[in-house]
């Protein structure tokens, strides 16, 4: 063997056998992850050229030429976009799970989707009502994204192309404090899916074949939603004050109301009121409402508490878990 | 006439087939792709097999191979043998063949370690295998008449 100057081969130079070629790629090429690639349905033609002098002028001379068809690879990955647990509530409607659904193969492909609540690894299912397919600014309006219809408007995608998916469900009445429901969306390629290399000849791009993808021209992602609810308990007591500086309840005596409602829980509740009806033979001590350390007033007004004419009212508004309030009120015996 | 008519058409019909006319020229080029393909079998033992494909798939790795034949009487001198990469395939390497490369679409030459590609930015980097646009291998000795020789290298579906 003489080594060749730079550049050189020598013309001696032999490939032993094609399996040594096959050996040396499989361990000089790492996998390459490519994206959607070169578009389905197009020719790769290779032709090399030599050129020699033979003793009467350099001649120049063309190998044949070697076509392939680029086929179509089905491929597909869906994530979820939300980057943590979405909170819900009990009985909750219309809770929202964001997706995106990316055609990695190199031919525009259709995708069929369905959503998995029952997968197990959570607490609870939710109910899956709809399926909207955004139109491309990402929020969620259902009065200008389009609801899903199976086999009516499966999205077609460009290869490299996403589309955002929401997904909506129903939280069970039943579900506790912190509990898990996931919801997975799968998107299927219409063409077919199966194991990596399964072929379906003359369906692809271009005329060609489509071959499923490293993903099984099928990709699903899961996302999750946590129940943030919150327990409302109430503790009524009562102290008798009488004339006499005793504690009998007898005529003229008084008697303070302390009720006292706690919230447990991740949540918090809404809309919390306290109303207590005026016990029959007493009557209410004008101005005794108190909201913790705060008098209220017994009008319909800025405050809080108002007293009716047969029940004391105190609305509390929202309430988060682990904190307490506490309302007290006066009537006299009778 | 009638054996001048059948003899045009026999020369019709090599020039219409690479490997005979290529015969003509007195030096041969061909031209073989192949794909790679591993299969695994029952014992989980993986096999590379090299096929020749009609049709791919991006990520596919495929094997060129060229063979030349020198089927003159005369030595055949300054021997270049030039292959512009297929727009869809990235060049990967040419085994042990130490052919020149482009990354300028044919205007300049070197080996791939010598090679910088300007970038957008105005800084120039090492050239990497996907940037090779042509693969030359340039003879130093004359190919002997009856001489034969094999060439690869390899890239991957764009």
């Amino acid at each position: 063997m003489v080594n060749a100057p730079v550049g050189g081969a020598l013309h001696q130079y032999r490939i032993p056998s094609i399996s040594y070629i096959a050996l040396a790629v499989a361990l000089a090429l790492p996998m390459q992850a490519q994206a959607a690639g070169t578009r389905a349905g197009s020719t790769i033609s290779n032709t090399a050229t030599a050129s020699y002098d033979a003793g009467g002028g350099t001649q120049t001379v063309d190998s044949n030429r070697v076509d392939l068809r680029v086929d179509e690879l089905l491929d597909v990955t869906v994530d979820s976009s939300d980057p943590a647990d979405v909170a819900t509530t009990p009985g909750a409607t219309a809770q929202l799970l964001t997706f995106s659904v990316t055609n990695n193969g190199n031919g525009v492909e259709s995708f069929g989707l369905t959503t998995i609540a029952n997968g197990g690894g959570d607490d609870y299912d939710p109910t899956v009502t709809q399926i909207y397919i955004d139109n491309g600014d990402g929020v969620f309006d259902a009065n200008t994204d389009t609801l899903y219809t199976p086999g009516a408007n499966d999205p077609t995608l460009n290869p490299d192309q996403s589309v955002t998916i929401f997904v909506l469900s129903t939280t069970p009445a039943g579900v506790g404090d912190g509990n898990r429901g996931t919801v997975s969306l799968v998107a299927a390629a219409k063409t077919g899916t199966g194991a990596p290399g399964t072929s379906f000849p003359g369906q692809g791009e271009g005329g060609g074949d489509a071959v499923v993808g490293s993903t099984g021209a099928d990709g699903q992602d899961q996302g999750a939603f946590v129940v943030s609810a919150a327990t409302v308990s109430l503790v009524k007591s009562a102290v008798v004050v009488d004339p006499f500086g005793g504690s009998e309840p007898v005529p003229g005596a008084t008697i303070t109301y302390t009720i006292t409602a706690t919230v447990a829980g991740s949540g918090s509740v809404n809309g919390l009121a306290i109303t207590d009806n005026i016990p029959a033979d007493t009557s209410y001590v004008a101005g005794s409402i108190t909201l913790g350390a705060t008098a209220l007033t017994d009008g319909v007004d800025a405050d809080a508490g108002d007293y009716n004419g047969t029940r004391v009212n105190v609305a509390l508004g929202t309430v988060a878990g682990g904190q307490t309030r506490t309302v007290t009120f006066k009537t006299r015996i009778d | 006439m009638e054996i001048n008519m059948r003899l045009f058409f026999l020369a019709l019909a090599a020039a219409v087939v690479p490997g005979q006319a290529l015969a003509a020229n007195q030096v041969a080029l061909d031209n073989n792709v192949f794909v790679e393909r591993v299969s695994t079998d029952a014992t989980g033992k993986q096999r590379v097999l090299l096929e020749e494909p009609k049709v791919v798939v991006p990520g596919d790795k495929l094997v060129f191979v060229l063979n030349y034949r020198n089927a003159s009487a005369q030595p055949a001198d300054k021997f270049v043998i030039t292959n512009p990469m297929p727009s869809a395939v990235s060049f990967a390497d040419a085994g042990d063949t130490r052919p020149l490369v482009s990354v300028d679409g044919g205007k300049t030459w070197g080996l791939l370690p010598q090679m910088t590609v300007r970038q957008a930015d105005g800084q120039t980097r090492a050239a990497q295998p996907a940037d090779v646009t042509h693969i030359r291998w340039a003879f130093q000795q004359p190919i002997p008449a009856g001489g034969t020789g094999k060439l690869m290298f390899r890239g991957v579906v764009k």
